[in-house]
């Protein structure tokens, strides 16, 4: 798959702060690539460098195999932090602004007024938007030169769960078009839903790396719930479970490694009992992104 | 570089403060180049109170080719205003964060900065034309007797007109840059020439003022100055200098360059 961002030994100092540290990232076309990190961990230092905004340290990078230059931006969409307009200007005539600088064809002005729902409100001034309608006046300025990648940083902040769900649903609308996607969040459910591919950041250093799929492979968690009142005793003597766990009337049994929901389910039939409830959860992102930074503080 | 010129017109054309900021200073300009013999008038009527008399009749403010120099040294006092509009203009791409997104959206800082250059290029051009017109109506109705040998004698102040307005709309441009706060820019802006005074004070002390006179002329906001000198001494009988030194052009338009290029250089280098 063609490469689209590579970055090598990234690094931003401010001052004695250390903000990105010696960075190295790889996105290839088509990826969903979520960077995840906790408030202040560089994501966005990071997007800025990439973007040319925040001048790095040391490290390079490069967006198509090629050095970046501002005529790689145009063909990029990107909201950093917050969305940033002229308040003054309507809806309408700031993306004709957007679309002059990267020149992108005036007739998608239309079109992505379309796609975010702006299009009654495209003749108010900015400064008249809620933050949902500025939030989603962003994205349709970063698809205005329809980009070959879109980056977005906190596209849900402060956000309402009505306007999270619409941001999340024009980001899937988007990647189904098969733009490579780079999204910085802190909300990892949100990357869970999204993302193909995720990063993990920490004080500016990079902790994991790898596809999304992957999280949920190695042990499972099994709830159970079945008629019996011995039945914590049972699941103990199941040679498949690691640890058991009752939460809200349930058992929740983590699996050892090999050994599945079927395995639990014909055991408990060969004891006679037949379970009401079976259910198997993969681990959560949020489980593996706290493991993962929970390592690294013990190491 | 119409591209780039083109899009700072349309961040402004949509800005009321600008339409209020460039009508009022096309007016104030308009109108006071053109009433100057209103005032003279005026004047010599509270002359007569006090037993003087003046004959404005005697004073050729508007005769070609006196004219050039006076009402262009006048408009050079105007220029302060498109200064202020200027600061607001890059100060609010700071205020607002735009500028961030006009790099991200894919323009070299450079490029963001000439655009600003290019404005400050139309404004100035725009105040020569408006000068232009101005003296050639007022000229034709008050010039008695027109000599069209003497006609375009000093029409070279024009030249200097626009590097004078061009050179302290890059001085403004540049404060902004450096600043970034409008407030504070403007205050920076106004208090410049004071604090060059004070400068040139306590350099130019009166047992050093022989020697090292002559590099009076080399401070940024004096060679602006240089560039067309104070004509109406020649209504009192005094001369004057009626014609636009070379040095003078030279040193202003070297700061000009040196005002864009140290605003480029802090663009450059700094995180945005």
């Amino acid at each position: 798959m063609e490469t689209v961002l590579s970055t090598n030994k990234l690094t931003k100092n401010f001052g004695k702060l250390c903000a990105v540290n010696q960075l190295d990232l790889e996105v290839k076309r088509g990826q969903v690539f979520g960077m995840l990190g906790p408030n202040g961990s560089g994501k966005t230092t990071t997007l800025g460098m990439l973007m040319g905004v925040v001048n790095p340290s040391s490290g390079s990078f490069s967006w198509f195999g090629e050095p970046a230059t501002h005529h790689t931006r145009k063909k990029i969409g990107a909201v950093l932090e917050h969305p940033i307009f002229y308040p003054y200007l309507s809806g309408q005539k700031n993306l004709e602004l957007n679309a002059v600088i990267k020149g992108a064809d005036p007739a998608n002005i239309a079109k992505v007024l379309d796609t975010v729902e702006l299009t009654t409100r495209k003749d108010d001034k900015y400064q008249t938007y809620s933050l949902g309608m500025k939030q989603r006046l962003a994205i349709a300025s970063a698809l205005v030169s329809d980009p070959i990648i879109l980056i977005l940083d906190e596209p849900t902040n402060g956000l309402d769960p009505m306007g999270i769900a619409e941001i999340r649903e024009i980001i899937k609308k988007i990647a189904a078009d098969g733009k490579t996607i780079i999204l910085a969040s802190h909300l990892l459910d949100e990357v869970q839903k999204v993302c193909t591919h995720f990063a993990v950041l920490k004080r500016g250093n990079l902790m994991h790396i790898g596809p999304v799929d992957d999280v949920g492979k190695g042990e499972e968690i099994v709830e159970v719930q079945a008629y019996h009142d011995d039945l914590s005793i049972l699941l103990q003597e199941f040679n498949g479970s690691a640890s058991i766990k009752k939460e809200n009337g349930l058992f929740e049994v983590m699996m050892k490694e090999g050994f599945h929901s079927k395995d639990l389910n014909r055991f408990l039939f060969d004891k006679g009992i037949v379970a009401s409830h079976l259910h198997t959860r993969k681990k959560s992102l949020e489980k593996q992104f706290l493991e993962i930074l929970a390592d690294h503080t013990n190491s | 570089m119409f591209h780039l010129l083109k899009i700072d017109l349309k961040k402004m054309t949509s800005y009321r403060t600008f339409w209020v900021i460039c009508g009022l200073y096309f007016l104030t300009l308009g109108f006071t180049t053109a009433s100057g013999m209103e005032i003279l008038k005026w004047l010599a009527s509270k002359g007569a109170e006090f037993g003087a008399s003046i004959n404005i009749n005697r004073v050729p403010l508007y005769h070609f080719p006196d004219i050039w120099q006076n009402l262009i040294w006048i408009s050079g006092l105007f220029k302060i205003v498109l200064a202020v509009m200027v600061v607001i203009s890059i100060t609010n791409e700071y205020q607002y964060r735009t500028l961030r997104q006009n790099v991200i959206d894919g323009m070299s800082r450079w490029e963001f900065l000439q655009s600003k250059i290019l404005t400050n290029v139309l404004l100035s051009i725009m105040s020569v034309v408006m000068i232009l017109v101005i003296a050639l109506f007022t000229g034709f109705i008050y010039t008695p007797e027109i000599e069209w040998n003497y006609f375009f004698v000093g029409s070279e102040f024009f030249v200097a007109y626009f590097i004078e307005v061009f050179a302290f709309l890059s001085f403004a441009l540049m404060l902004g840059v450096l600043i970034k706060r409008s407030g504070l820019t403007i205050v920076m802006l106004m208090l410049a020439n004071m604090i060059e005074a004070i400068i040139k004070l306590n350099i130019f002390r009166s047992g050093v003022e022989d020697q090292i006179g002559w590099l009076k002329q080399f401070f940024p906001l004096e060679s602006i100055t240089n560039l067309v000198p104070l004509p109406f001494a020649r209504y009192a009988f005094q001369e004057i200098q009626d014609y636009v030194a070379l040095t003078a052009v030279a040193i202003a338009i070297g700061w000009a360059v040196l005002f864009n290029y140290f605003a480029y250089l802090k663009l450059k280098k700094s995180d945005i």
